[in-house]
Order: C-alpha cells, then structure tokens, then sequence
C-alpha cells in the first residue's frame, strides 16, 4: 500500500534515523532532505504529498523554506520543532503551515497529525458542501448549524468563525488567521475579542463549555475544532 | 589663637630683619668714613633700604626708610652725633633722603609683592591644570574622588577629602559625621578648620568635598578660588564617569541577556534532539516492532542507546558548567592512568562512528595527576567536536605522549581546521568559528573542556596542524611521576 510521497526535512540525523522507519512502515515514500537547500531543489524534481519539516535548518530559517515552498506549493506542511516559543509556532502557520509538532513526539502522534492534514487539504480542494464532527454538522449551503440534529442559531461572526475552524479542522487556526476571517484581513481587533466570540460559540455548541471537546484551545496559539477522527492525543504544547 | 601668634611672630621677624639691614648699612657707611672722610653716605642708607623693600616687602621698607633717616641724621650729619639741624640744606638733604627711600622702598616692596601673586598664580594654574587632565583621563570614580582629594590637600597644603553622596564613610579626623552636609550645601561653619563644598552637576548630588589648611596657614581668596574649581572640574569628571558607567551597565546587561536566551535555546536543543530520537525510536518499536525487520530493530535500539547516552553528555555538562561558574567543582587530584581513560572516551564514540586511530607515543606513560572523571569529559567534548566539525569520511588521531613531566593528549583531525584568529576563541563560551554555524551545537563543548582542565591544574590549547590542514587540539595534565 502507498500513502502518499512524503519528504523530512531535518538536519539531525540521529532524527531521521528513528523516524524513517515508521513512515516507511505506514506506507509513505520517503525522501530525506537535511537542508532548506535540498528541500526545495527535492520538491521541484518531483512533488510531494506531505512535508515534515524541521525549523532549526543550517542553511536558512524555517519560515523562509515555508514560504518558498507555498509560492508555488500546496502540499501540507507539518513542523516538526524543537523550539518551544510560541511566536515561532505562530509565524510558521501564518506563513503557510499546515499543522507543528513539538519535538519529542511519538511516532503515533506524527502519523495521526500528518493523516489529519493530508484529509484537511482534500476536504479543502473537494470543497465540500457539509462537515461532520461528533454531534456537530454544518451544511455550508445553506449555512446551518446543527448539534444532535437541531439547529443552532449563530451570529454572522459565529458563523465566519466556525467555518475557518472547520476549514481547518483537525489543525491549529492561529489568532492572526481567526481575525482575518471574521473580521477581514488586517482588522486590528484584540485577541480579547476573539476569547468572548469563541466563549460565545461554545456555549452553543458544546454539551459543556467549561470542559470543550469541539471547539478547542491551543495555548498561546489560537484555535482548532476537532475533527471527525481527530487524533486521540490532544496536541502537545 | 596659636596661628595669631605665629603671625606676629612672623611678622616680629621680618622687622627685626630690617632693622639688620639698616644696622648693616650703618656699619658700611662707618667703614667708608673712615677711609674717605667724607659724610656723603646717603647712598649707603639708601642701599639698605632698597634691600630691606626687596627682601622683605613694603612693610618692613616702611620702617627701614624710617630708622635709616635717624640714623642717618644722628650718625652723619653735621653736627654729628646729634639729631640737630644747623643749615637748610642739610634739612633738605634729609627730607629728600627720607622721600627716595619710603619711594624705592614702596615701589620694590610692590613689585616683590606682584612677583609673589604671580607666581601663586602660575602655581594655581598648573595644579587646576594638572587635576583637570588627571579627571578627563580616568573614567573611574573612585579614581577620580581620589585624586580630587589629593588634588585639594596639595592645594591647600594640608588635608582633603571627597565622599560620595548618600554612602556612609569614616568622617575625617575632626570633622563629625554629621557635619558632612548630604543635602545641604556646606554653609555651615565648618568644624576644626574644615571648609565644605558640595559636589553637584546640574543639581544632582555626587557628594561632598572638604579640605582644610594647616595650624599654622591661612588660605588666600585666590586658594579659596581654586579649590572651588578644583571641585567643580571633579564633580563634572565623576558626572561623565557616571554616565559611561551607566552606560558600559546597560550594554553588559544585554549581553548577558543575550547569552541567556542563547544558552536556552541550546541547551532546548541539545536536550530535546535526543529526547526526540529516543521518543520515536521507542514508540516506533512499540507499534511497528512486529512489522520491521530484526535490522531496523536493531537499528532503533542501537539509536535509543546512542542518544541516551548523548543526552547523559549534556547533563553532565550542564552540570559541570554550572558547577565551573559557581565556583564549586570540588578537584580531587589523583594519579590515574591516562590512555586507559582516552581509549573508554574513544571506543564509546567509535561504536556508532568508525573513524577513530589510537595511538601513544611514548611507551610506559607516568600517571597523570586529575580527576579521570572530569577528564574524560572534557576529553570527550574535544572528541565530540572533531567529529561534528569535520566531514564523515575522515579520520581523528587521537595520540598520548610524555612531553617535559606532562602527560599530553592531541586529537587531530583532518577538517579545515580554523581560522588563525579563531584558535583561541574556539574556547569561549557560545563562540562558534565560522564554518561551524552550519552544524548543530552550543559552542559550550570546548569552553567547559577548558573549564574543566584549567579546574585539575591542566591546559587546553588549539593549533592547526601545517601538513594535513586539520585542527589539533592537545590537553596537557602534570604527570604524576
């Protein structure tokens, strides 16, 4: 069986080592790059259908590679980081990133984080009509919301904000992302009021809003809705 | 009320000395009469006179001029022996005599007197001078309170003394703590002579300056002037020393700032690079292990066992740094056998790597003097670093030689070496040469190997080897025997 091509990034190669196998095993072909360099030259030869990247390259910055890559790539990226602050993590979403991983991470994790975003761009390219997580669906259509088959009535701003999360779902959507969804690109709103709108959200859609299994938070990060089969492991941070 | 005295007594002196003077001229005006015969010895008076003017001021001129007159009338002048006046002429010969001598006598005494402030003029100028660049040349303050207080004892020929504002001090001999103005400007009459002046530039407090003259002198207002400015010059020398001070504290704080957050960071990485391989490594066993082959088992737990003990490294060397810097690397010296502790550093490095050579120059090695334990790590950090600077095809000699009573370890390498100017800073902390900031790590391995020999009395140094172009780093210990 074949998942897909898949591409590590990662100049530590006691990391790739202990990695390779296990994606070889869930079916990936995987090529190895250890520089910002090699990565981009391995992607214009041949493309791939997932890139794990680490953000501590030698030659360039992560966020750099990130975005050389999405100038003219779609394929998810996953960061794969031993950095642990927070504005590292932000800048690299907003710069095109699919999903971070903090290093050390299990294999298991990784796979599900990977398989999470590979559905995410299918369902963002299938561009389809209705979304199901748990008890929650939402029919884009005809812009309606349900919970255990009944409608919930949302604000417009609800709205905009469930369906970036939903677009994302399974993935972390960062406050910087939120705000240009709901409020247009370049709005200068406080993450304050993005904290009552999601508070907000909650309270129609969660069976118990202090203790959210939909709608969830990522510390310091911004946002992301489970999705269907989301990973069991919530994310590490 | 001993200085009044003295005063007098100075004054007393100088009289007296005119009186000298003019008895001197009488003696000479006698010697001549008796030669010559002749009364016409005003000149001789006169002489005396100018003298006393000259040596003595215009005072003592004053009272010369005075007596000489007598002297003259009664010693000379017809009738002699008396102090009658029997012509006219004689009167004026007198009178005009007595105008000569107070005029020379005046005009001297005032020009001995100009000489005198001139000269404490020039001496003032010079010592301001002198204080001025000794202040503008030092950017200490303590330096510069100390010489502005021995700038204003030479001033004022006796004591001085600066304190810093708002900092409690020893007061100086005969002067209360308490009277030291901290606020107030040193109006006050001042205790046992002492006079007091505030150190300020625009209205910030820097201290107190005092000084005081001895028993026996009085300061002139022209001292009094030049103490002032004394004092100002200094306060404005410890204002800008202040502000470079505050100035050199900002900078050092942002470096070590910015070591900080780069010490985080690599300690992140290094403890969280193994953590990762082990991390994966287990996990992959644990829900593919079925499914692998017995290589790429095998391959798994040889990289938990490798990054386990990479990580075992870094702990120590955490540990030791931290150790280094508090001060508290407890040495016990002891004999040990060094190429048994270089072939363990070694054979753990070349299970995973394959590129070590071995060998000891001099046979039958006296023991080396140190603690093996701290040893081998800082031997191993040289080792870790030969192996990730250079390229992975090549070989490190590490070799083991006798060199006059020390037992030295070389590991070379067959990299690009390092650039001259690098050689010495490879050891400082962080510091990462050139082609190294490519490669994974802190820039901590060598600055705690050198930590670490220089705590068991040892050396650490770097040279790049001429022939092969590598880089030879040697660890020397003092050898037992």
């Amino acid at each position: 069986m074949s998942s897909g091509r898949l591409l590590l990034v990662d100049d530590e190669p006691q990391i790739v080592r202990a990695l390779l196998p296990a994606l070889q095993a869930a079916g990936y072909a995987v090529e190895v790059a250890g520089t910002g360099e090699a990565a981009l030259t391995c992607l214009a030869a041949e493309p791939c259908d997932a890139i794990i990247l680490d953000l501590g390259l030698p030659d360039m910055d992560g966020k750099e590679v990130i975005a050389r890559i999405r100038e003219w790539s779609e394929a998810p990226i996953l960061v794969l980081s031993a950095r642990d602050l927070e504005s590292e993590k932000i800048a690299a979403l907003d710069a095109g990133a699919d999903d971070f991983v903090n290093k050390p991470v299990g294999v298991g994790e990784l796979l599900a984080r990977l398989r999470a975003s590979l559905r995410g761009r299918e369902r963002r390219f299938a561009s389809q009509a209705m979304f199901r997580s748990g008890d929650l669906a939402i029919d884009f259509a005809r812009r309606r919301v349900t919970v255990q088959g009944e409608e919930v009535r949302l604000t417009p701003r609800e709205y905009d904000l469930l369906r970036i999360l939903a677009r994302h779902a399974g993935r972390p959507v960062t406050h910087r992302q939120v705000i240009a969804a709901v409020w247009g690109a370049g709005a200068q709103v406080d993450a304050q009021f993005v904290r009552v709108l999601v508070a907000q959200l909650r309270q129609k859609l969660e069976a118990e809003p202090s203790a959210p299994r939909l709608l969830m938070t990522e510390p310091g990060l911004g946002y992301r809705l489970a999705a269907e089969d989301d990973p069991a492991t919530p994310a590490r941070s | 009320m001993g200085r009044v005295r003295r005063e007098w007594r100075d004054q007393l002196s100088r009289y007296g000395a005119a009186l000298a003077l003019v008895a001197a001229s009488t003696a000479a005006a006698e010697a001549l009469y008796r030669l010559t015969a002749t009364t016409r010895l005003s000149m001789v008076f006169l002489a005396g006179v100018l003298l006393a003017a000259f040596l003595l001021g215009s005072g003592p001129a004053y009272f010369a001029a005075a007596v000489a007159f007598l002297v003259y009338n009664f010693y000379l002048v017809e009738p002699r022996f008396t102090i009658e006046l029997t012509t006219p002429e004689e009167l004026l010969t007198l009178l005009v005599f007595l105008a000569v001598a107070m005029l020379t006598g005046n005009l001297t005494g005032r020009v001995r007197d100009e000489a005198a402030r001139a000269q404490a003029r020039a001496r003032a100028t010079t010592a301001l001078f002198d204080a001025t660049r000794e202040f503008s040349a030092s950017s200490d303050e303590r330096l510069i309170r100390q010489r502005l207080a021995e700038h204003l004892a030479a001033t004022a020929g006796g004591e001085g003394f600066v304190r810093d504002a708002g900092r409690l001090q020893m007061a100086p001999a005969g002067l209360r703590r308490e009277d030291i103005p901290g606020g107030l400007p040193g109006a006050a009459e001042p205790a046992g002579g002492w006079t007091l002046r505030r150190l300020e530039v625009e209205g910030q407090a820097l201290g107190t300056a005092g000084w005081r003259a001895p028993p026996d002198r009085r300061l002139s207002r022209d001292e009094h002037d030049l103490l002032e400015l004394m004092c100002d010059a200094g306060a404005a020398a410890i204002a800008r020393a202040r502000l470079a001070a505050g100035k050199a504290e900002a900078e050092a704080r942002a470096r070590t700032e910015d070591l900080r957050n780069a010490l985080l960071s690599s300690i992140s990485h290094d403890l969280r690079t193994p953590l990762a391989a082990i991390l994966a490594s287990a996990t992959s066993l644990r829900e593919f292990g079925d499914s692998f082959d017995p290589g790429v088992r095998r391959d798994l737990a040889a990289t938990i066992q490798e990054e386990t003990e990479r990580l075992d490294a870094v702990v120590a060397n955490l540990l030791s740094m931290t150790r280094l810097q508090a001060g508290a690397l407890a040495i016990q010296k002891a004999p040990f056998n060094v190429p048994e502790v270089v072939r363990r550093t070694v054979e753990r490095r070349d299970r995973a790597h394959r590129r070590f050579t071995l060998t000891s120059i001099t046979p039958r090695l006296p023991e080396g003097l140190g603690d093996p334990i701290l040893f081998e790590q800082a031997l191993g950090n040289v080792v870790e670093n030969a192996l990730r600077h250079t390229p992975e095809d090549t070989l490190v000699l590490v070799s083991t030689r006798l060199e006059d009573d020390r037992i030295v370890v070389e590991v070379c390498d067959r990299g690009p070496g390092v650039g001259e100017a690098d050689l010495e800073r490879i050891f400082d902390r962080f510091y990462r040469a050139g082609g190294a900031r490519q490669t994974p790590g802190t820039g901590l391995g060598l600055s705690i190997a050198r930590g670490l020999m220089e705590a068991m009395d040892g050396a650490i140094e770097a040279r790049n080897d001429p022939a092969a172009g590598g880089l030879v780093v040697s660890l020397s210990l003092e050898s037992a025997a």
